[in-house]
């Protein structure tokens, strides 16, 4: 039952608002297969947590189709579609203690009171709360109400976990922490995990696969891998990870693959070319032909030699991480170079040279 | 749980529907148009109706208004009203601003006691504390005999607009205290700070700054003040003598000619005077629109010296002592055997209350059922509409928050006028029973739990109603194991403030009741005019004790304290 697998497709959900209306969904579609943890994921405003409404049955679809295991879920009402939600906030009932507020599903469920005493207390336990059993929320630290509201999801062994940017309220090492017990969680139960979240490091280190959301249009689904190596489109590219974007021309009219011209004049023969679609293709400026996106862990900084001259403007020491801001004529913001050793000769203010590896580069052209 | 045990039954057993959701929807419309909307349009409507005929008949007339060009008396009567009612709100202003200064910027001791104090004349309804003047100030009253002996001067009588002025102001100037002193308390005190620091004095600052900065709080104050003097029947029938006002008016017409369309029309009078001064409000503060609420959390500077302490002090237990006054008097007199106006009773005695005890255990009962029942029905459907504004569930939200505060503010003889021309003859007749009683209180009442529930809805995480929905709860169990216990405060104390308020209520009762359901307020009016002051005072205070009490309950409930709850 856990494993249930979820098809989504051509949802939509307009709200009115005033005498308009706000397109907030806009015809998505995807497939969840059973026991994956799928993540949805975009700045906010993106349509991601409408469409996990939507799907909990909490907000109505104005179109589309949800089936679960071929069944239809759209008729269903919410309470009783045997789905367990987490939420920012933790939503739990301030007057209850921790025990009833575990409980709660199963009460409804009408089971007899020693398996509610019983499923309880297991829950409790996979969660490392059976200490807080007599409190109440307002005596639990964010972390720990937290555990709570997935014990209260999970107790009554619902067929999908749907979980609602869980961790924002929690401070960063906290988020950290939780996220990989969430994972850890999630793998040993081997249920169908719905998350979203609007921070992509997130979203990278514990889903299956994720979808990245904007403007109420899924854009591009995949693993992680997939998404950060070969990104779509330019929004993704930018959204997971950080990336340059240098300003190309194609040296050839009408050919991508003959490669493109730096704005200082260096060449370059990108590995992966992608076409942009309208509204990408319509926001290059009008000297462009496209950009080409490199990772800042795949530029080379070397103080002799190199495609691109630069001056260093500032180095940052990120802990495991060093990253150089250099600014050269091949673009016109800095570029960001990535290493985790420090690189011998080069300080800020000092003169280097970028080389961009064609294998690692891509070119998105109108 | 790696070992699965016995699958859970998945789904929760009964499928709810939502049908508790749509009945309650369905009987709160019903309601909402029979015994709210109906009442006071049919009122509207027969004040353009002439005496005698329907409204469907010979058509819309201004014949009942035009009493108010013709007859010497309604003349007088609205001149007397808008007099009166302008003339106790200048008074209580005058009386409330100092103290409402004192207590929320100098550094006088007690200032909850103080706050908590100026409740007592809210509560107490004012009809009481009217014949307490007659006891103090009357022809033979004590402080008149005391005065005369002292300095052989007689005090002009009490009756008539001096009277009624004086009791209107008193009864009803703890709003613009409570009000004016809330706001200067919440008021951002950055704006006086950097006018101390810019070199003004204290005197300026309060005249440049702090004072005009609260003008739309004192307003507001004025404007409640105003409207319920102008509607208030208890104490110019009981100190007015000669002096007419148009809710003696409308009594007169009722209980006299059973003219109910000259009454409606008296009472959309009283209306528009209402919306007059509400109008003439909004005029004054039209270039007004500031906001002095600010996020700090520090407050304003009080002052703390000497002087200004002392003044603060001798000023507010003065007022204090002159606004709880009447209920002491009538305490005091409730037990006394005989008071020929010396200082003190003569002799005390208990008989008063063994008499009020025998004789009129029956009004008492009448009050706590009719009150009781209003409450009940007043909290089911205040905090139905409560929740359906809160949550925004509504298109049309604003006709529901209309209707309900609506009434709220029209005074009571103008719904009592409302429901017995309404209910007086048609397709509903309730005249003379005990439900008119109990709806039209309801009426009166309802707003108070509709506005305190819906704050605590508000406040009320809405992600608590998903997630219960998600555990499997149908609306009405989320309502019943979530909403309900986190709002039960708020609803607790909605109740028990309408509760205590309707067991003194006249207003409206004093149009409605019949020889079966007389309640206290009619019990002790009736022994005013029979001039039996002694057993009116023992029930007076027997009131005045019981809701003081309730009120003090219904704040520790709400956990706020008792001037908050009338904010």
């Amino acid at each position: 039952m856990a494993h249930a697998a979820l098809s989504v497709r051509n949802l939509a959900k307009e709200f009115a608002v005033g005498a308009g209306k706000v397109v907030a969904v806009d015809g998505v579609s995807f497939d969840v297969r059973g026991g994956e943890f799928f993540t949805m994921l975009g700045p906010s405003g993106c349509g991601k947590t409408t469409t996990l409404r939507v799907i909990a049955g909490l907000e109505q679809a104005t179109r589309g189709e949800i089936t679960i295991d071929g069944r239809d879920f759209m008729a269903v009402p919410p309470q009783l579609r045997n789905i367990g939600m987490v939420f920012q906030s933790y939503a739990l009932f301030p007057h209850l203690t921790i025990f009833e507020n575990v409980a709660y599903g199963l009460r409804l469920r009408k089971l007899p009171a020693g398996e509610i005493d019983r499923r309880v207390a297991s829950t409790l336990a996979l969660l490392q709360l059976e200490p807080y059993a007599a409190r109440h929320p307002s005596g639990l630290s964010g972390g720990q109400q937290q555990r709570v509201s997935i014990a209260r999801a999970l107790v009554y062994e619902p067929t999908m976990l749907l979980l609602d940017e869980p961790l924002a309220n929690l401070d960063a090492k906290l988020r950290v922490m939780m996220r990989e017990e969430i994972r850890a969680l999630q793998r040993r139960l081997g249920i169908t995990t719905l998350y979203v979240t609007h921070d992509q490091e997130e979203a990278t280190a514990v889903s299956d696969r994720l979808a990245v959301f904007d403007r109420g249009r899924l854009i591009q689904l995949g693993t992680p891998e997939e998404i950060y190596a070969r990104p779509q489109t330019l929004f993704v590219a930018d959204f997971i990870g950080r990336a340059n974007f240098l300003p190309a021309r194609l040296v050839v009219r009408g050919s991508p693959s003959s490669g493109v011209a730096l704005p200082n004049g260096a060449s370059l023969r990108p590995e992966r070319v992608v076409r942009l679609d309208g509204a990408e293709a319509a926001a290059l400026p009008a000297t462009d032909d496209g950009t080409v996106m490199i990772r800042p862990e795949h530029v080379a900084l070397d103080p002799k030699e190199g495609d691109i001259a630069c001056r260093v403007q500032r180095m940052q020491l990120l802990g495991g991480l060093i990253r150089y801001s250099v600014r050269a004529d091949a673009s016109p913001a800095d570029i960001l170079v990535e290493v985790t050793r420090p690189l011998p000769g080069i300080a800020e203010g000092s003169g280097a040279f970028l080389r961009i590896p064609a294998a690692d580069a891509v070119l998105y052209h109108r | 749980m790696t070992v699965r045990s016995a699958p859970v039954t998945g789904v929760p057993r009964t499928a709810e529907l939502d049908w508790a959701a749509w009945m309650l929807g369905i009987a709160v419309v019903v309601i909402a148009l029979v015994f709210l909307v109906y009442p006071l349009v049919n009122a509207m409507l027969l004040a353009f109706v002439k005496n005698g005929e329907d409204a469907g008949g010979s058509g819309l007339t201004f014949a009942n208004f035009a009493r108010f060009f013709t007859a010497a008396s309604y003349q007088r009567a609205l001149w007397n009203s808008v007099y009166s009612g302008l003339a106790a709100t200048a008074l209580a202003t005058v009386i409330a601003l100092p103290m409402a200064y004192a207590v929320a910027r100098t550094e006088i001791p007690h200032r909850g006691l103080i706050s908590a104090m100026t409740v007592v004349p809210l509560i107490s309804p004012p009809f009481i504390g009217a014949y307490a003047w007659i006891i103090l100030l009357g022809k033979n009253g004590t402080v008149t005999q005391w005065l005369h002996a002292l300095t052989g001067w007689t005090l002009p009588t009490i009756y008539g607009p001096p009277g009624v002025i004086l009791a209107l102001a008193l009864s009803y100037f703890p709003y613009i205290f409570l009000i004016v002193q809330g706001a200067l308390a919440a008021a951002d005190p950055h704006v006086e700070e950097a006018a101390r620091m810019a070199g003004a004095s204290r005197a300026r600052i309060l005249r440049t700054i702090t004072l005009p900065l609260v003008f739309p709080a004192i307003g507001a104050a004025m404007l409640i003040v105003f409207i319920k003097s102008i509607g208030d029947f208890g104490v110019p029938s009981i100190l007015g003598g000669e002096f007419q006002v148009l809710p003696t008016l409308i009594y007169y017409q009722i209980h006299g000619y059973f003219n109910l369309n000259a009454a409606s029309a008296i009472a959309m009078v009283n209306v528009l005077l209402t919306l007059v001064a509400m109008a003439a409000l909004s005029w004054i503060h039209r270039h007004r629109n500031f906001a002095t609420i600010g996020g700090t959390s520090h407050a304003a500077a009080r002052h703390s010296g000497k002087s200004a302490r002392v003044f603060g002090n001798v000023y507010c237990w003065l007022v204090i002592l002159i606004a709880i006054l009447p209920q002491l008097v009538i305490a005091l007199a409730s037990f006394a055997r005989r008071w020929p106006g010396t200082m003190l009773p003569e002799s005390y005695t208990l008989d008063h209350y063994r008499a009020v005890w025998s004789q009129l255990t029956s009004p008492i009962a009448n009050s706590l059922v009719l009150a009781g029942a209003a409450t009940a029905l007043c909290i089911v459907f205040g905090t139905v509409t409560a929740y359906a504004s809160a949550r925004d569930r509504l298109r049309a939200r604003w006709a529901l928050d209309l209707t309900i505060m609506l009434p709220f503010v029209l005074p009571g003889l103008v719904v009592g006028v409302a429901y017995l021309t309404a209910f007086n003859s048609g397709p509903l007749v309730l005249t003379g029973t005990a439900l008119i009683i109990v709806l039209a209180y309801f009426t009166r009442r309802v707003a108070f739990i509709f506005r305190s529930v819906a704050t605590a809805i508000g406040q009320i995480d809405p992600k608590l109603e998903d997630a219960s929905t998600i555990c499997g709860a149908g609306w009405g169990t989320t309502m019943r194991c979530v909403l309900v216990p986190l709002a039960a405060p708020a609803i607790l104390a909605g109740a028990i403030l309408v509760f205590s308020t309707l067991i003194g209520e006249i207003s409206a009762t004093v149009l409605l009741y019949s020889a079966k359901w007389k309640t206290i307020s009619i019990a002790i009016y009736e022994l005013v005019l029979g001039d039996q002051l002694a057993q009116a005072s023992a029930i007076g205070t027997i009131t005045t004790v019981m809701t003081l009490f309730l009120v003090l309950v219904a704040s520790r409930l709400a956990g706020k304290n008792m001037a908050e709850l009338f904010r």
